[in-house]
């Protein structure tokens, strides 16, 4: 590895390793009365939170560096593993940066944790995101402005100001840069998997739920400058997969690293889907929030925890297949998780109508031994690429 | 996706290789396929580890058997790594073991329809078809009970060179069967049984008795039914070989157990035969891309 992309690397593991978010006290402390607000996966409109002057900071589980000790207090043992180890992080002063919370609408779960939440830290800003489940804008879209204003007001003022159109607008452009960086490098991965390793991707990735937005959009540019560079990645006779059931719970980065070694490239996956949640850009000009309550509407990513009419589960998969050559797929979703695991029979449904072959296996954030999924992972890729067409 | 070594067939014969990277040893093979499909074994070596740095061990394992099945380097079409594979940096592609033992044993043995791969830390039963398909399997535990670690280990014990287990298990009269193959009291059990007076041919016989019960308990698992050929580092082992008849036999299992000169070398083998069938379909993609 070239001794650039090594220091970028470097960053980026640095800042997904830190579980005091001490990236983010350095942002608040650069100016006084700076915020920094949390939010939970998988989507919220961070351009309102940026256009308010503040930070989003997306919190995602204590991974596999977090020993649980108070959080497991606080859930059943057949409740996945993020909310338990998010309150060890909060009952542990590790999110002290934090001034505000955001939980969408996941799953019960989620709801459940913002409402402890509420009890836990009285003092603190915590909103559960309403995501609307009508697509039509007349129903849909009239509760999600209405959702959108009353996040608008609440922001304000917390930062003692409200939030302008202007601001919005210009907030909305920093969005747009980057989602359009993160669809490149998402296209140059799928296009050349072996310059763009997913456990290397996943950290860019990562960097980007705490860094300030343009910062992020700068550092994906550069990694998609200097990964085709390395001289030691070349390419292999490797299986093409889609992963998928990672949007909420982050695997360890171990799994990533696991699933690449027994043979598979990942060619699309949904990691980290709320950095990419929209499909396209959202306008630039007009009513900034009408148009992102329309653009939620017309181009969000199609996921367990969103609705989708009858039948129409799946059509998302089989094209991200069909657009990424992809040879199969790997279920890849946390013990306990309600939306990956009920949607996934669906999935399986639509693939198998296709013929696209799968498999499928559970994680917790904290899992630490992969031998099995290695195992398993790499005698898929090897069936798939020995008996498609033996 | 063009490959570029699309085209990379000499005189219409194609070579690949397979390495196989195991705990104690790697194994290297080299294959020729002609244009009528017929594959022949050009190579096969075995490298014991010994402490030393394994990517060294992998290249120079690598040179020397190409250089003993007179190929140069840059025509091997698709050099596979199967076991712990990841240190061969040359590689194209790597397959799992279960496949590679697989396909390794189809080819010494065409009637196997199940495979028992015995390596250094961990015994496998297969059960496949007769296109190589793994079709279902079951492993040992993480426990090295069982594995060719122990055997070794027991045979450090009694002074008793690896190569000599074989033939003198094959020479006991009343083997004794140890009371625990645990590899951690084997030592103890194996110093009570000398203390005792027992031969060493019958304390070897006696363990080669209590892994075999281990690994046909393994076989029924699957439902193997006739052919059996044994793989991996153990497969050189007559004694082992000697004892699974005996025991299949005595417990009316319908098994026949094959071994064959060449069974240590099953992974790297169908490494090396999968890669050759690897080739020639990216070579066909390629061509209709091109096309």
């Amino acid at each position: 590895m070239t001794p650039d992309l090594a220091q970028l690397v470097e960053r980026v593991t640095h800042l997904y390793e830190d579980l005091h978010f001490q990236s983010v006290h350095d942002w608040k402390s650069e100016e006084p009365g700076r915020h920094a607000i949390g939010y939970m996966p998988i989507y919220v409109p961070r351009e309102l939170v940026h256009a308010a002057g503040m930070l989003p900071v997306g919190i995602l589980g204590g991974g596999d560096r977090l020993e649980i000790i108070r959080g497991d207090a606080y859930f059943q043992s057949y409740i996945c593993h993020i909310p338990r180890s998010t309150i060890e992080l909060a009952l542990t002063q590790r999110l002290e940066a934090l001034d505000g919370m955001l939980f969408p609408s996941i799953c019960d779960v989620i709801r459940n944790l913002s409402g402890m939440w509420q009890m836990l830290f009285p003092e603190r800003y915590v909103r559960y995101i309403d995501l609307p489940q009508n697509f039509d804008p007349a129903v849909g879209g009239t509760f999600w402005r209405q959702e959108l204003d009353t996040l608008r007001e609440d922001l304000g003022r917390i930062g003692g100001r409200e939030i302008a159109d202007l601001e919005l607008r210009q907030s909305v452009v920093k969005y747009n840069e980057n989602r359009r960086v993160l669809r490149q490098l998402y296209e140059a991965r799928s296009e050349r998997p072996w310059f763009f390793p997913t456990s290397e991707v996943y950290l860019v990735l990562r960097a980007g739920t705490v860094l300030p937005v343009e910062e992020h959009t700068k550092i994906v540019r550069r990694y998609l400058e200097l990964a085709p560079l390395q001289d030691d990645r070349r390419d292999q006779d490797m299986s093409r997969v889609v992963l998928v059931g990672m949007f909420c719970e982050q695997p360890p980065l171990g799994l990533l690293i696991t699933l690449e070694r027994a043979g598979c490239w990942i060619v699309d996956d949904d990691l980290l889907l709320g950095l990419r949640w929209m499909s396209g850009d959202i306008p630039e000009d007009g009513d900034p929030l009408q148009n992102l309550a329309i653009a939620y509407l017309e181009q969000s990513a199609q996921t367990a925890s969103v609705y989708q009419p009858e039948g129409r589960r799946g059509a998302w998969l089989v094209d991200s297949v069909q657009r990424n050559v992809a040879e199969g797929v790997i279920f890849c979703a946390p013990s306990f998780c309600d939306p990956a695991l009920l949607e996934q029979p669906m999935l399986v449904a639509a693939l198998e109508r296709e013929g696209i072959p799968h498999t499928q296996f559970k994680y917790s954030e904290n899992t630490g031994q992969f031998a099995v999924i290695r195992e398993q992972a790499g005698t898929f890729s090897d069936s798939i690429r020995l008996w498609s067409e033996a | 996706m063009n490959s570029p070594m699309s085209d990379m067939t000499l005189n219409g014969k194609l070579f690949t290789a397979g390495i196989d990277v195991g705990s104690s040893a790697i194994k290297t093979v080299v294959v020729r396929t002609s244009a009528d499909d017929r594959e022949e074994v050009l190579a096969l070596r075995t490298d014991r580890i010994r402490k030393r740095d394994l990517r060294k061990v992998i290249q120079e394992a690598y040179s020397m058997a190409l250089e003993e099945a007179d190929v140069a380097p840059d025509s091997v079409a698709y050099a596979a790594s199967t076991g712990e594979g990841e240190l061969v940096d040359f590689r194209r592609g790597h397959f799992y073991g279960m496949t590679t033992h697989a396909r390794g044993a189809v080819f010494l043995v065409p009637e196997a329809r199940a495979v028992l791969d015995v390596g250094a830390l961990h015994a496998r039963a297969m059960r496949i078809d007769e296109k190589s398909r793994v079709l279902g399997y079951r492993m040992t535990s993480q426990c090295a009970s069982g594995s060719g670690q122990f055997l070794e280990n027991v045979a450090r014990y009694l002074g008793v060179a690896l190569e000599e287990v074989g033939s003198l298990s094959c020479q006991a009269s009343t083997p004794e069967q140890v009371s625990s193959i645990c590899a951690v009291l084997a030592e103890t059990d194996v110093i009570n049984m000398v203390s005792r007076g027992i031969s060493t041919a019958d304390i070897l016989k006696g363990i080669h008795l209590s892994m075999v019960g281990r690994y046909l308990k393994l076989l029924r698992a699957i439902g193997a039914e006739e052919h059996v050929l044994i793989t991996g580092g153990l497969a050189a082992d007559e004694g082992l070989a000697e004892a699974m008849r005996e025991q299949a036999a005595e417990a009316e299992m319908g098994l026949t157990i094959h071994t064959h000169p060449h069974s240590i070398y099953a992974g790297a083998l169908g490494a090396a035969l999968w890669g050759s069938f690897r080739h020639r379909v990216l070579a066909r993609r390629a061509g209709t891309t091109e096309n």
